[in-house]
């Protein structure tokens, strides 16, 4: 034993010394015209790596034209890309961003169980948090409603309040829904406010099957055929990745739309995958808040289209707007707080200017509310075939916004919905 | 119903590479569910190839499946370059070492194929549609239930109908002695875990047309695989065959009567096999 | 250089570290001492007694929400009840699940610790009425030794009294393991990793004995567990994932099973080189699998035992 606890202890040292080396060495880069460091966390593995990708993309495309228009107040803008994994590994990384890169700000956080542990390490270190997609909601309601240094995203369940409104303003006579969501918080969420919203508008709604496979399960013919079964009027489904790709496809093999409407709150987070020869024209289909096809979108959206379908053979989903307006809004707080100075601002200055700021983002103006949270319009319609591409667009294209969608600041997300008057 | 077996075919074909490896190198192969998954990203890619070049949609399962097979060759580098170097070691680290190989493939797709779930498109729908037992089954489904039942009975003829078979099952139950007749191990080892690793990258690729393929799709099914071994019986063909079935039908079953259940069902059936019965319904005695 | 001597300057390191070392050092040392703990008692199973669980992420989930629990829900949180009621559970669930699993050795043990594991994991994310689900649950800042810190900022708190109350809980840790492997206990293990048959005819109770030594990891790792809480601020099945387990036995494996201090190495160089790795380049994963794959085949006996070739760790490993 003797001999090998030396040896242990030995290796402790060496790892020290080198550890230690590696801290003093200074950053290269710190002395190159002082760029302006941001951070973000982004997915790279696993289920959500499409949207993780599509977020890094819509702030890299930021990025080059922010530098080559001068950067912010002069200074080049650098980002610091680190991984958004499991909660504490996560955790670790942001607070390497912040501790040992001393990024000014921190762009990202997609999922919410991790975001739910980003939010209390955000306000403790003391850095702008401006989060892509995840809010700090358990369930539906707010844990952190008054935050300082944290921007949170738009409520998980907004999507599907949308797709409730529309259900009913596009389905009329719908009797029994059938819901299948993954076996998470989104999935139930988003089931619990669909279900509410639809109630409201038709109280003698009937909700005769819910299924919450685990996120990532590849096979979906056995939950078909309990969906086939139920002999719903509608299908809902909250699906946002590959499994939503699959299940159409899987649904399309058994005909089950011939008989069932449907209704994809988030699907269009996939929209290429949705190839036409399996996804029927009816269904309704949210692209959450940006719609590449947008024929009032901005000039600004075309050509982020255009560049992004030319770089990566692809057309852009909704997590690149978010991703476009976290760092952009960011940059104009940074302007307003600067007030016409070349003075680069106190992180505290640019959290009070970011507080209830607009900007043009690539889907149109978006903004803060004054308690932290993502503003913005939701895009979702009914599919169609008509189009140049393979897979399905929608038309008409309702724009619904988190103005009427999301429940105010302050309220519990029920309590709120029931007080619609309808 | 039907729809476990379709799930329970492709499941067969994997545990299938597992049990086959299991037997002849005592190794469970935590990679067989990563072999899937680049099975998987190959036939998307063959399948787009073949379509873009023109071939007949109705014979698109041709390249799907040669290129399932043929990615299967994957298996000689990996046991030449790394499992044959622990065959002598305790069973823990052959365990982990193909655990790294989980890691190093799980990057090694991304890198190469991107994070985008990636589909065949519409094909799946090709041959149509049939009504069985009341319910719309694709056709495709029932051509890959009776190929993993045609694999199945090969399989079944090979290891008891043939000398290869004889000497796998040789070497199965006494490694030296089959050395000691004379069989090259070395080519043996080869040769056996390239064969598994194709059934694995066989089953990813018939499955695609009906799915689509996704980061860490492997990871998800190593620990169903697992579960069909563990109730069949590690290391045999017929408990693979016969686990495949239980955990893809029960499933189904779980789904549409009690959802809440379903995986936790059959890892409290796994538990149960290797509480009351650990060598499974069909395996040998335990190590 | 006297081993003693190394010891004693690694300690002094440790405990100047939060003085002169960067904070975010600083806060890596705690999920480090967190799995030195839980790996310390890993390693009674691995190392001493010759069984590899695949499932002891099981434990570390029973610590880290026993943790969760107690602040969220029961509002308890003196850090002392945590670390106490989750050596408790991590007990009283092991106790059940290690008389199953130490029927079988070597593979068998290995998948039933794996299907227990993710009983546990499938139960937390399912039931998330109860458990958060996906979400997780809040695990509040605990107070220590009866001292409520609530005014300091969290990194403070978490660079200062909570990093030498955990260092604190590695030492602690570290000297009781000592005594059991060094305890006639200890050498009983042994002789049945190396000899079961003899050690039946020694008239060791070889069940009983893997069943303690199940029982003594399981809490270990459950207190390790329930240490790993405060610093993510959140607890979430990916704790309990088997990959998770994966990696813990990897830990294990780098630092060198057949050395005490062999795990701590481990865990030690993989927080480490992982937070380096990730910065460095975006596919860590395959190079951690080289390494893990690198060591396997190469250097079975880890770090630690690069720096001493001895005899005993092919013999324990073949």
């Amino acid at each position: 034993m003797r001999t090998t606890r030396r040896s242990f202890l030995r290796l402790v040292g060496a790892g020290a010394a080198a550890a230690t080396v590696r801290l003093d060495a200074p950053p290269a880069f710190a002395q190159a015209g002082h760029p302006v460091k941001l951070g973000v966390l982004t997915i790279r593995a696993g289920i959500a790596a499409p949207v993780g990708a599509a977020g890094l993309r819509g702030t890299e495309w930021w990025l080059e034209r922010v530098n080559r228009a001068g950067g912010i107040l002069g200074r080049p803008v650098q980002l610091v890309v680190e991984e958004e994994s499991n909660p504490k590994d996560t955790v670790e990384r942001y607070r390497k961003l912040v501790l040992q890169d001393k990024v000014e700000a921190v762009l990202g956080g997609i999922s919410t169980g991790v975001t739910l542990a980003l939010g209390p390490v955000a306000e403790d270190l003391g850095t702008p948090w401006l989060s892509w997609d995840g809010t700090t909601q358990k369930g539906v309601e707010e844990t952190m409603p008054n935050p300082r240094w944290a921007f949170k995203s738009v409520d998980n369940e907004v999507e599907a309040i949308v797709a409730g409104m529309l259900t009913a303003r596009h389905f009329k006579g719908i009797k029994t829904v059938a819901g299948i969501g993954n076996d998470y918080s989104y999935g139930h969420d988003c089931w619990q406010a669909y279900q509410a919203v639809l109630k409201r508008y038709t109280p003698d709604v009937k909700f005769v099957l819910e299924l919450f496979p685990k996120l990532g399960v590849t096979d979906f013919t056995s939950h078909l055929a309990a969906i086939q079964q139920s002999r719903a009027d509608l299908l809902m489904c909250s699906f946002w990745s590959g499994d939503a790709t699959i299940i159409l496809k899987q649904a399309a093999a058994v005909d089950l739309f011939k008989t069932m409407k449907g209704a994809f709150t988030t699907a269009g987070g996939v929209h290429d995958s949705l190839k036409k020869n399996f996804t029927p024209e009816g269904l309704l289909l949210g692209y959450n808040t940006m719609y590449f096809d947008d024929p009032k979108g901005s000039a600004l959206l075309k050509q982020f289209v255009r560049e992004y379908k030319a770089k990566y053979a692809e057309y852009p989903p909704y997590e690149c707007d978010h991703a476009y307006f976290c760092a952009e809004s960011y940059k104009a707080a940074v302007e307003k707080a600067a007030a016409g100075s070349t003075k680069w601002p106190e992180k505290a200055t640019v959290v009070r200017a970011l507080e209830g700021i607009e900007v043009e983002s690539l889907s149109g103006r978006r903004s803060w509310r004054e308690d932290h949270v993502h503003m913005c319009n939701f895009y979702q319609g009914i599919t169609t075939h008509k189009n140049p591409y393979d897979f399905v667009t929608i038309d008409p294209v309702e724009v619904v916004s988190t103005k009427v969608a999301m429940k105010p600041a302050g309220t519990k997300l029920f309590d709120w919905i029931n007080s619609w008057k309808i | 119903m039907l729809s476990g077996v379709f799930h329970g075919s492709i499941l067969f074909l994997v545990s299938a590479g597992l049990q086959v490896v299991f037997g002849v190198q005592k190794i469970f192969n935590l990679a067989c569910g990563s072999f899937y998954a680049l099975g998987a990203y190959v036939g998307v890619s063959a399948v787009g190839w073949y379509v873009g070049a023109g071939g007949p949609p109705a014979l698109f399962i041709a390249p799907l499946a040669v290129a399932g097979l043929a990615v299967g060759a994957v298996g000689v580098p990996v046991e030449r370059g790394l499992l044959r170097f622990v065959y002598d070691r305790d069973e823990t680290f052959q365990l982990l070492l193909t655990f790294a190989i989980v890691l190093m493939m799980e990057d090694a797709i991304r890198m190469t194929w991107g994070t985008s779930p990636r589909s065949t498109s519409g094909l799946y729908l090709t041959y149509g549609r049939v009504g069985v037992l009341g319910t719309t089954v694709p056709v495709y489904n029932l051509i890959v239930i009776g190929a993993s039942l045609a694999i199945a009975v090969l399989i079944g003829w090979l290891l008891t109908r043939t000398t290869f078979g004889w000497i796998i099952r040789a070497s199965a139950d006494n490694r030296e002695m089959t050395e000691a007749l004379g069989v090259d191990m070395r080519r043996l080892h080869t040769t056996v875990f390239t064969l598994g690793t194709a059934l694995g990258t066989l089953g990813g690729a018939l499955v695609i047309p009906a799915t689509a393929a996704m980061s860490e799709m492997g990871i998800e099914l190593i620990v169903e695989a697992f579960a069909v071994v563990v109730i069949g019986g590690l290391g045999s063909m017929r408990g693979a065959f016969v686990g495949a079935l239980v955990v893809g039908v029960l499933r189904s079953i779980a789904i549409s009567v009690y959802p809440e259940l379903e995986m936790l069902l059959i890892y409290l059936i796994v538990i149960a096999v290797l509480v009351l019965r650990p060598r499974g319904l069909f395996g040998g005695p335990p190590a | 250089m006297s081993g003693r001597l190394v010891l004693a300057l690694a300690l002094g390191a440790t405990v100047l570290a939060p003085l002169v070392a960067p904070t975010y050092h600083v806060l890596l040392m705690l999920p480090f001492m967190a799995y030195a703990v839980a790996l310390l008692g890993l390693n009674l199973l691995f190392g001493y007694t010759g069984l590899v669980s695949f499932g002891h992420a099981l434990f570390l989930g029973v610590g880290a929400y026993t943790g969760a629990f107690l602040t969220s829900v029961f509002k308890v949180r003196s850090m002392e009840v945590i670390l106490v009621a989750a050596a408790a559970l991590g007990a009283l669930v092991a106790a059940p699940v290690g008389a199953l699993c130490v029927r079988y050795v070597k593979i068998y043990f290995g998948m039933l610790t794996l299907a227990f594991g993710m009983v546990f994991y499938t139960f937390v994310l399912k039931f998330y009425r109860l458990t958060g689900g996906d979400e997780g649950m809040p695990f509040l800042r605990p107070t220590l030794l009866g001292r409520s810190i609530e005014g300091l900022p969290k990194t403070d708190y978490l660079a200062g009294p909570y990093y030498y109350y955990s260092l604190a809980v590695l030492v602690l840790a570290t000297l009781v393991m000592w005594r059991i492997v060094h305890s006639p206990f200890g050498l009983c293990l042994k002789t049945i990793r190396d000899n079961p048959t003899k050690a039946e005819t020694l008239g060791i109770g070889v069940a009983r004995y893997r069943w303690c030594a199940f029982v003594i990891s399981a809490v270990y790792a459950a207190v390790g567990g329930a240490l790993l809480g405060p610093p993510t601020g959140n607890v979430d099945p990916t704790l309990a994932y088997w990959t998770q387990s994966g990696n813990i036995v990897f830990m294990t494996l780098l630092g060198g099973f057949a050395s005490f201090f062999g795990p701590v190495l481990g865990a030690f160089v993989f927080i480490y080189l992982q937070d380096w790795v990730m910065s460095v380049v975006p596919f860590w994963r395959l190079i951690f699998g080289a390494i893990l794959a690198a060591i396997v085949i190469a250097a079975p006996g880890g770090l630690a035992g690069l720096w001493v070739r001895r005899p005993s760790v092919e013999a324990s490993s073949s």
